[in-house]
């Protein structure tokens, strides 16, 4: 059951995505001789779309914000106690801080998310959209496997030291 | 107190400990250099371990026989912070029964220490029980500290109930002992400087109460975590009872005390805090390792669909530029990359514009020319 909402949810962002990568390059309007990521700055309503928020659940849901020349994708991941909250913060950060090697990945994320991507129109030059987009789906899944097996290694190891911590006793 | 680990290694989960080990490393390594010396050393030394235990190690080559070891180390004590007092009469006993006749207490002991031991190395059988011998004494510190919680357990099975005794070793972190009829419960108020601490800490607790109530541990202390205070510790100070960790407790029987066990126990109930410190750490080391290498992961994935492209665009052109290649000769090809390289470094210099900067330029940094055998360079 959970395995299939979760494929749906994937298509469903990879649909929007499909939809939303057609990016262009576009000089910003307000300062001359600059370019920038006009879903960032925000500041001419006819170059900005209208953003989609897809919804898995109450805990887990993306925003997918487009303008003319950028796209910015939001993810809230679910975290469904103390320990998968403090797993699931510590390593979204770790990533966000080395955003420079993911290229796509932005270093804080928006508020009221876990983790934000921007994708401009020289990302898609650069790089293929189809792999672009296959990239964030298998993320978005790796991101709560990782999680998961994160989880399960502190109890194990939490497990194991208390065996050895009551093998003292005898 | 020290933490020395002798950790193995167990699949995924690596830096388990196995013990804490009693004897400090640093005299022990000093009695044994005094044991096998062959000549007579001469050895001042005074040691600081965790900034309050002090050894003060002696030996002369006038008295080759004999060497003194004084001890200073704060002691359990029942107020605010650890005290350097005297040491009772049971702990001198505890003292000299692990010594036994290689070393001797010393009374008084030296000014500014608790304890002074004459050692006598010639007493020390030649065997492999000498390594043994110097390692119990090296282990003089923390049979000072147990011997008092062993005080305290001798009395487990007596009835009644008594008021909570605070112990404090480490400032700012004090335990509890609780005698109740036929047991004594040890709680250990727990607190910690970040949130995901307390979080780490208190998921091993639970694990450590799950353990603990299964048939196959029943013979251990049952071991219950708490947010809140026992009822038996509520008269105590608030400052000492407000924790972010919650509150561990061991129930102590007669069984967990008698023979050999009463060491492991009192040992493993001291180094409790430390224990639960030690695995938050190697913990966080984890979840940092794991990140890591799933960061390597992420990104390989990312930079393979590139490298893809990138390889398809190099495979596509190659064939027309191997093509130019042959056609040109040598020498002409070498020129050909040459001036390349010299119209990108003039690109370069272009994009600085800097008034008068061409007439330097001109006069001073113009590239030399390669002659030709066929041209020729007029004389001025």
């Amino acid at each position: 059951m959970q395995a299939s909402s979760l494929r749906l949810y994937l298509t469903c962002i990879r649909n929007t995505l499909e939809a939303a990568m057609c990016l262009q390059n576009f000089p910003c309007q307000e300062v001359e001789r600059h370019n920038k990521p006009e879903v960032e700055l925000k500041t001419s309503a006819e170059l900005l779309l209208n953003p989609v928020l897809i919804c898995r659940n109450e805990a887990e849901r993306c925003l997918i914000e487009t303008s003319i020349n950028s796209l910015r994708l939001s993810l809230k991941v679910k975290q469904a106690d103390e320990l998968e909250n403090i797993l699931t913060k510590k390593f979204l950060r770790f990533l966000s801080i080395r955003a420079e090697a993911f290229q796509v990945l932005r270093r804080k994320p928006i508020q009221g998310y876990d983790i934000s991507f921007l994708v401009t129109n020289y990302n898609c030059e650069e790089m293929q959209k189809q792999k672009l987009i296959d990239f964030i789906v298998q993320f978005m899944e790796d991101i709560d496997k990782e999680i998961s097996d994160l989880k399960m290694s502190v109890n194990t190891r939490g497990r194991l030291v208390a065996t050895e911590f009551l093998k003292q006793f005898l | 107190m020290n933490l020395w680990w002798c950790g193995a290694m167990k699949g995924k989960s690596s830096n388990m400990p196995c013990c804490f080990e009693r004897e400090s490393p640093a005299l022990k390594q000093i009695l044994l250099k005094l044991y096998h010396a062959e000549k007579p050393v001469e050895i001042d030394h005074h040691l600081y371990e965790f900034g309050s235990v002090e050894y003060y190690v002696q030996s002369s080559a006038a008295d080759p026989h004999h060497s003194f070891l004084s001890v200073l180390t704060p002691l359990l004590s029942q107020g605010e912070i650890p005290s350097n007092g005297p040491l009772s009469p049971y702990t001198i006993q505890m003292v000299k029964d692990i010594c036994s006749e290689s070393a001797e207490v010393v009374e008084p002991a030296r000014e500014g220490y608790q304890l002074t031991l004459k050692l006598n190395f010639s007493m020390i059988p030649k065997s492999k029980e000498s390594e043994k011998v110097v390692r119990r004494i090296a282990s003089v510190q923390a049979v000072i500290i147990s011997s008092q919680l062993k005080e305290i357990f001798r009395g487990v099975d007596s009835h009644g109930t008594f008021q909570p005794i605070k112990l404090v070793y480490y400032p700012r972190e004090p335990f509890y002992l609780i005698r109740q009829p036929q047991k004594i419960t040890a709680v250990f108020p727990m607190r910690f400087k970040e949130h995901s601490d307390v979080v780490i800490a208190t998921a091993f607790f639970q694990e450590l109460m799950d353990v603990g109530s299964s048939a196959k541990w029943a013979k251990t202390p049952t071991c219950t975590w708490a947010p809140i205070p026992p009822p038996e510790l509520r008269g105590e100070s608030i400052e000492d009872l407000s924790t972010n960790g919650g509150f561990v407790s061991f129930d102590i029987c007669s069984r967990h005390v008698e023979g050999k066990k009463l060491e492991k126990t009192v040992w493993t109930l001291l180094n409790f805090y430390a224990f639960v410190k030690n695995h938050i750490k190697c913990t966080r080391g984890l979840i940092q390792r794991r990140m890591q290498k799933r960061l390597e992961s992420l990104v390989e994935v990312l930079h393979k669909g590139a490298m893809e492209e990138d390889n398809k665009v190099k495979r596509r052109r190659g064939g027309r530029y191997i093509r130019k290649l042959v056609s040109l000769s040598k020498f002409k090809t070498l020129k050909r990359r040459c001036s390349d390289i010299v119209n990108k470094i003039k690109r370069l210099r272009y994009r600085i514009k800097i008034h008068g900067f061409n007439r330097f330029r001109r006069r001073w940094l113009t590239l030399p020319k390669f002659s030709s055998s066929r041209g020729y360079s007029r004389l001025e």
